[in-house]
């Protein structure tokens, strides 16, 4: 079993560098020119000369990337070009929010999506059925920028129960942190919910025409055990997928979700840093995004073991 | 196995009657489709006795499984309906009961092996745990008293290394192992009726004698009553007491099974033994039936197997042939039964 997962990171180690790779090469590709935001308005060339020796930009693109790499490693992602500010500082104020808003948004989105599926997958055909997979295709289609100004309006406007806005750490007071971030991580489990609600019901019409489940009728298994025990525990592996891969992308940030709401995640800082040429930032956030993405598909990897006793034992 | 010629002298064992039937089943019909003319099963008779064997023989989509299904409460409803009838076991009628009630009895007193063992094991679950399981949900026992119970019924299925393959998954034992496996899960809480589906058809020959004699021997030490479904001659030759031979649907012909293997009355049954290949030297082809089953909506108002009958008149495709009875139990539904005596004449 251990081995198995050894195995498994030693395969990741590859995708890691492509990852470095492409972050890097797809910046010098990149057209603009980020020296034009250092140098300011007056673009000497004296100063566009030094600048460009100071971040080696006339190194061949290899000795550049070794660079970068070496610095990458001892955790030093340069600092913003912008702001003189160093990018891991940068990383560690908004990723513990985008980190808070991801973890809360995709356990909502499972509690809501998985329960869902079973539900419809158990009662097909039935106005139950029909009722969660149209609620599931209006949850897919809203647009998240709209359902939250609709709930702001609501919830905090006319009801006054929960803040419109801002971030409150975890840490200074967790009570008014989860009030802050219910919301937001509602609005963005809405549409995560209901692709975990169809897939869910998917796999588990799948396995419940299979024949152990049939044999576990057969063993006078009361319904529940049947469903929640024989059928969802072999559902499971597409649902790990699914929910690992949506958990991937919400450490990406959520750009139009943090902006209505304010939040100071990634979302905010990308894009930001992508509207100013702010190099040194894209390449650190989208880096970050990476790797944890890339822990992601381990984590699923570790997973899928538990669950597939198929996978423990290698012929 | 033995050829399917072998039973006529045979000593009669006890006769059927003697005990009170574990299930009987009266006019069963049931139909997949509500608005159909015809049924899919139609007017099923059947009973079995404590420990004997009842073989329902025919070709595949004759209903045999699908009547199983029914007795077990397995068949999802809708789209299944069961049209009319009573199936009563020990008494009580199957077909009233409450859905709990029928969970209660299921894989307790009355149990059912399939045929695919490759697929009907849970491949999440180790199959101590699987059997164990069982155990739990009918009789109060704890876990570890639950577990070595499963392993007295590994055991008693001859899985070698008993206690190792406990904590086995279903992927690491092949397919004949597996059956056993199916077998003991099936009658870990000595159930007193067995249904066996096809439990030999999808394993190799030699693994399919090991089954059968397995099967047997349980049996014999048990004496549960076992409804064996199967379409292989050879496999009713050799377990059978008595045999129901069914096509399309209905029962057309049922007996002991000696009188049926020496003495068969319907134009099916007598096709169907005619179509079992025999080591002795052959004179011609192979003798096949002619034709197809018809597909539900052009089936016949009178005798189902009219239209592949080498002796059928219009009669036979209008009007449902009686019910002859020889004696002994032994019954064939066809106009021209007894088939000497009506066909002597023209032969």
């Amino acid at each position: 079993m251990l081995k198995i997962i050894a195995r498994r990171v030693l395969v990741a180690i590859p995708t890691l560098v492509l990852v470095t790779l492409i972050v890097f090469g797809l910046q010098k590709i990149l057209p603009g020119d980020p020296l034009l935001t250092l140098a300011g308005e007056e673009r000497d060339p004296q100063v566009l000369a030094y600048l460009r020796e100071k971040y080696r930009l006339d190194d061949p693109f290899h000795m550049q990337y070794l660079a970068w790499l070496g610095n990458v490693l001892t955790g030093d992602f340069g600092n913003s070009l912008r702001t003189g500010v160093p990018v891991s500082t940068l990383i560690a104020q908004k990723l513990p929010v985008t980190l808070q808003l991801a973890v809360m948004a995709i356990i909502m989105a499972m509690l809501i999506g998985i329960p869902a599926g079973i539900i419809s997958a158990v009662r097909k055909g039935t106005t139950t059925d029909y009722a969660a997979n149209a609620v599931a295709l209006s949850g897919m289609s809203i647009p998240n920028f709209w359902l939250g100004i609709i709930l702001i309006m609501v919830v905090s406007v006319q009801w006054r129960l929960l803040p419109a806005s801002g971030y409150v750490p975890l840490t200074e007071n967790p009570i008014q942190s989860l009030r802050t971030m219910l919301m937001p991580s509602f609005v963005l489990a809405t549409a995560l919910a209901a692709y975990l609600m169809r897939h869910t019901r998917s796999a588990m019409l799948g396995v419940l025409t299979s024949d152990y489940i049939r044999t576990a009728r057969a063993k006078g298994l009361l319904p529940k055990t049947v469903i929640l025990k024989h059928a969802l525990r072999n559902a499971l592996m597409p649902i790990v997928t699914l929910s690992t891969l949506l958990f991937g992308e919400l450490l990406a940030g959520a750009v139009l979700t943090e902006q209505v709401f304010t939040i100071p995640g990634f979302g905010k800082l990308i894009v930001d840093a992508v509207f100013t040429r702010d190099y040194a930032v894209v390449q650190g956030v989208v880096l970050c995004t990476a790797v944890g993405f890339i822990f992601m598909n381990l984590v699923a990897d570790v997973l899928y073991i538990l669950i597939n006793p198929r996978l423990r034992h290698p012929q | 196995m033995s050829a399917p010629q072998a039973a006529s002298g045979v000593s009669t064992a006890a006769s059927p009657a003697a005990a009170a039937p574990v299930l009987s089943v009266e006019g069963f019909s049931l139909t997949f489709d509500a608005k159909a003319q015809t049924n899919l099963v139609e007017d099923v008779s059947f009973s079995v006795a404590p420990g004997r064997t009842l073989c329902i023989v025919g070709e595949s989509g004759c209903g045999k499984s699908v009547t199983s299904l029914a007795l077990m409460g397995l068949l999802p409803s809708p789209p299944a309906r069961i049209v009319s009838g009573t199936a009563r076991f020990e008494g009580s009628d199957l077909f009233a009961m409450s859905e709990r009630a029928r969970a209660d009895l299921r894989g307790n007193e009355m149990a059912m092996i399939f045929q695919e063992p490759m697929t009907s094991l849970n491949p999440a679950f180790t199959i101590g745990h699987q059997i164990a399981e069982g155990i739990i949900r009918h009789r109060k026992l704890s876990k570890a008293q639950a577990r070595a119970e499963a392993l007295k019924m590994l055991e008693w299925v001859r899985i070698p290394a008993a206690a190792k393959r406990l904590d086995a998954y279903p992927h690491q034992l092949s397919g004949g192992m597996r059956q056993r496996v199916m077998i003991a899960m099936a009658l870990a809480n000595r159930p007193k009726l067995l249904i066996a589906d096809e439990p030999t058809t999808a394993l190799d020959v030699t693994i399919q004698a090991q089954i059968l004699a397995l099967v047997r021997r349980i049996q014999q030490e048990t004496g549960t009553a076992m409804i064996l479904i199967t379409h292989d001659l050879g496999v009713v030759a050799e377990v059978a007491d008595d045999v129901a031979v069914m096509y399309a649907g209905r029962i057309v012909e049922s007996g002991p099974v000696e009188a049926i293997f020496a003495d068969p009355q319907h134009p099916y049954t007598i096709g169907l033994f005619g179509s079992v290949p025999s080591l002795e030297r052959r004179q011609g082809r192979l003798a096949t039936i002619k034709g197809a089953v018809p597909p539900l909506q052009l089936m016949p108002k009178g005798c189902r197997f009219a239209p592949r009958c080498p002796f059928a008149d219009t009669r036979c495709h209008e009007q449902v042939p009686p019910t002859v009875s020889f004696g002994a139990g032994h019954k064939a539904a066809c106009w021209y039964a007894p088939i000497e005596q009506t066909m002597g004449a023209t032969q």
